[in-house]
């Protein structure tokens, strides 16, 4: 119980610092700094409590983008900021990184074989499945409030 | 109203959706804006057509209609520019602001970016967290903040010179990449392979490939699909320099 609460921890403290890094790149402007980090460590660490209970990465991140999703509306309707541009800060800590890295690297290396290698070929595929439907959950996910509630009235 | 009072408010209106397009708003946001100021001015109706690289807007009061086109240059993202014109916006629904004011504030619009010595390190730090996050030693992440700070001073100095987005991707990817490798080279990480992975996050087209899927679920196809094949084809480039580098430091092929 300890540990899953200290990798909790860990988990939003060093997503909140990329969502910060990656707003700043976006020039989000400084007074909403914080509501970004404070979205992004949420949104994190539910995916890995989610995960940790043994529901599969696709869906952790459904759920994860859907609450930041939900936040950040809130956010936007007390600064009148539109909701956007904290979420997409908040959730750059989720995007598959690693998973698209690994795709390409198997792609590459595939090529510079010149003939079908099964094992790269299946790294390719499983990689790359999972990059477009992590992907697929977060944006759908993060629209989920708009879909569901907001749908015929503008947010704020 | 008088046919130049509904030019100027017109003007007005294709200059607010041109900026959130080129700031990179997504189109969902453009479309209902522009909307909503140019009712909020005092026009019947405003019909607004987005594709990738233009936008054409009409506007209609008392049967009559003008019809104008903007072509979009990217400028890169800025959401602070995007949160000034929305607070435009609404002010200007509230009966805050009128046309006169709305010029005035549109006109003031600076894009704001951070300066470079805060980005540098936050990026790094930001690289060090994911190298962290996915398990790496603290030498691997030491690697991963040095290797991504190099590549987003180099990536900082090519965008000031105005070189085209792709190249500048593949030369940072190259950099990174090169600096990145030392994990392997020095042999003082358990875990060599994380600092690669981790340090070229930064080049992640995040903000394209969010607004191009959440784009095309709210029906906007085309313009959906073509940021799409950006951010494709803004990978491809950076996937260019990482396999330059990986082949000069000799690690795989």
């Amino acid at each position: 119980m300890m540990d899953l609460f200290i990798q909790l921890l860990n988990d939003a403290l060093f997503s909140a610092v990329p969502a910060v890094g990656f707003a700043m790149v976006f020039n989000v402007p400084r007074r909403f700094l914080p509501y970004c980090a404070l979205g992004g460590a949420l949104g994190h660490s539910l995916r890995t409590l989610l995960m940790h209970f043994g529901m599969p990465i696709e869906w952790g991140t459904f759920a994860a983008a859907a609450l930041v999703g939900v936040l950040t509306i809130g956010f936007a309707k007390r600064h009148l900021a539109p909701p956007l541009m904290y979420a997409v800060a908040a959730i750059i800590p989720m995007i598959p990184g690693t998973y698209a890295y690994n795709t390409v690297i198997a792609l590459v290396q595939l090529t510079a074989l010149s003939e079908v290698n099964p094992d790269l070929t299946a790294e390719v595929v499983s990689n790359g499945l999972k990059t477009i439907f992590i992907l697929g959950a977060l944006s759908v996910g993060l629209a989920m409030p708009s879909l569901l509630y907001f749908r015929t009235r503008p947010v704020i | 109203m008088y046919a130049d009072t509904q030019n100027d408010i017109t003007r007005q209106v294709v200059r607010v959706a041109q900026l959130l397009l080129a700031y990179g708003a997504e189109s969902e946001l453009v479309e209902e804006i522009s909307q909503r100021l140019g009712q909020a001015l005092g026009l019947a109706s405003v019909e607004i057509s987005i594709s990738s690289n233009s936008l054409v807007l009409t506007s209609l009061v008392h049967g009559r209609c003008i019809t104008t086109t903007r072509r979009i240059r990217e400028h890169g993202i800025n959401m602070s520019v995007v949160c000034e014109l929305q607070r435009i916006c609404l002010l200007t629904e509230k009966g805050i602001y009128g046309l006169n004011e709305v010029r005035k504030r549109v006109a003031r619009i600076q894009p704001k970016s951070y300066p470079k010595r805060y980005l540098v390190p936050m990026i790094g730090l930001s690289c060090g967290s994911f190298c962290h996050l996915f398990g790496g030693d603290t030498m691997a992440v030491l690697i991963t903040i040095l290797a991504a700070s190099a590549g987003m001073s180099v990536r900082l100095a090519i965008a000031k010179r105005h070189f085209n987005l792709l190249l500048n991707f593949a030369v940072t990817a190259f950099v990174t990449t090169l600096v990145a490798q030392l994990g392997y080279h020095l042999q003082v990480t358990d875990t060599p392979k994380l600092p690669m992975a981790a340090s070229v996050l930064m080049l992640v087209p995040g903000f394209p490939m969010i607004n191009a899927i959440s784009d095309m679920v709210k029906g906007h196809l085309n313009v959906g699909i073509s940021r799409w094949g950006h951010a494709t084809l803004l990978t491809v480039s950076s996937v260019i320099g990482i396999t330059i580098a990986m082949q000069i430091g000799g690690l795989f092929l």
